[in-house]
């Protein structure tokens, strides 16, 4: 497989980026997808974003322009409804191959929403993205865990030494 | 039958009516189950999308927890259901990642091996107690109701990881509904997506994509839609204003149930039980439906 990066990620990042795309998608390239579009007839988010289109993207992928899908914000919509990894005859998942490039794209810095820094500081903060709200109820007023008599909540027994491990592995080989 | 719960971040921060309702009426169907202490975030889709390896950390961790008491593992969110299904076969492909995680897991007390099994609420209801089980405890059957079957994506697919149900038709959660005394039948969009995961990134499109399935829902006469995911649920149920106004139709009026809480309305228990309170699309028609006289 090529692998063409434009200059401004450096060579240890293209090697990582090398090394994860052929674990996922092993020998894949343009003989391999017969390019049906299985995968984008059954795709919801195709109907609705223009740019977004897994069949598309499998081509790029092995037409080797890497740089220019990991820049592309469409990498982010997938709603990881797996109807493409189900249906494509070939067993190409573009699903698997978009969790790459996501996580190619985050560890080269390049854009991605701004909530997943949410998600990742909620993981880091307290074991959970989100912590325990108080519920609107249909008729008026809000409801807790507790006034529903719901055991309470608790996370990682030791937060300090979870977090240190949570974060060095997020950290680890991300390029700044 | 007894298994660890394991909840995950969207069901205890704020879907409690699924968390009540599974309490309420597992019970009841001679389900035992064990609150899991030490959990953690199962890492998807957050950190599934930044840090593979951080994703199988998490999810590994919690399995190690379910590994330690000796039970196997309910984890109620469809995502969270996925999520350890495919950490469970990652481990197995690549011992270093194994390694590596275990390595973690150490400094946390922790070990996974890979010995406890994964169950989708949809298998011990459909597979463990049956349709039968569930039949003979119904107290108020739900004739009449006409309601569409929403298993959600993450219970159903991939069908090379897990066989919660058939990929392309499946039947249980249709089975369940009609063991409660309902009808259910099916429909062009039951497998298709809610679209709630393109929330981070596209507002408009991911009501738009919910927003298509319910007015489809409503076109073939359902009264209802009902599900076992929280993240469906939130869409349909709690988006469904929102929805409205996305779609510029008033008209979209669907009432959005969790499984467990119709079955708590045929085995019996009261809605406040089942936290149907805090359902915020029109469900109270069905409910007094179903409740008759009392």
């Amino acid at each position: 497989m090529v692998i063409r990066l434009s200059s401004d990620v450096d060579q240890r990042q293209v090697e990582f980026i090398s090394l994860m795309l052929q674990k996922s998608v092993g020998g894949m390239h343009a003989e391999v997808c017969d390019q049906c579009g299985k995968c984008s007839s059954a795709c919801p988010v195709s109907k609705e974003i223009e740019g977004f289109n897994p069949r598309q993207l499998i081509a790029r992928v092995a037409l080797g322009k890497i740089d220019e899908l990991l820049a592309d914000e469409a990498i982010w919509t997938c709603t990881t409804c797996l109807k493409c990894r189900e249906r494509c005859p070939e067993e190409i998942s573009p699903y698997d191959v978009i969790l790459v490039l996501r996580n190619l794209a985050y560890r080269a810095g390049l854009n991605y929403p701004g909530v997943y820094d949410d998600f990742i500081n909620g993981i880091l903060e307290r074991g959970f993205i989100s912590e325990p709200q108080e519920v609107r109820a249909r008729g008026g007023g809000r409801l807790s865990r507790e006034a529903l008599g719901l055991p309470g909540v608790n996370g990682p027994k030791d937060m300090a030494v979870f977090r240190g491990i949570v974060e060095k592995i997020i950290e680890a080989g991300k390029g700044n | 039958m007894k298994y660890a719960l394991y909840l995950g971040c969207t069901i205890q921060s704020d879907q409690y009516g699924f968390e009540a309702s599974v309490r309420e009426t597992l019970p009841k169907l001679d389900v035992e189950l064990v609150d899991m202490e030490d959990t953690s975030c199962c890492g998807f889709p957050a950190l599934s999308s930044v840090s593979v390896t951080g994703w199988h950390y998490l999810s590994a961790r919690n399995l190690a927890i379910t590994e330690k008491m000796g039970l196997d593992v309910l984890p109620l969110c469809n995502g969270c259901h996925l999520s350890f299904i495919e950490t469970i076969h990652a481990l197995e492909e690549d011992p270093r990642l194994k390694e590596i995680v275990n390595r973690n897991l150490e400094k946390e007390g922790l070990r996974y091996e890979g010995t406890a099994k994964v169950v989708h609420l949809i298998e011990v209801l459909h597979d463990a107690v049956g349709k039968e089980g569930i039949s003979e405890k119904v107290k108020k059957r739900l004739e009449g109701v006409k309601l569409a079957a929403h298993p959600g994506c993450h219970a159903i697919r991939p069908s090379d990881l897990q066989k919660v149900d058939d990929a392309e038709n499946p039947q249980k959660l249709d089975t369940l509904i009609k063991a409660l005394g309902a009808e259910t039948f099916d429909y062009p969009e039951k497998i298709d997506c809610c679209g709630s995961q393109l929330a981070v990134s596209s507002g408009r499109s991911t009501l738009r994509i919910a927003g298509e399935k319910l007015q489809a829902v409503q076109s073939y006469g359902f009264e209802g839609l009902v599900t076992t995911c929280p993240f469906c649920f939130k869409m349909y149920d709690s988006r469904q204003r929102a929805i409205r106004g996305a779609m510029r139709d008033r008209s979209i009026e669907v009432p959005v149930f969790y499984y467990t809480q119709i079955l708590g309305l045929a085995l019996g228990s009261s809605p406040e039980k089942l936290g149907l309170q805090m359902n915020q699309s029109p469900v109270d028609d069905i409910v007094n439906k179903i409740l008759g006289d009392d």
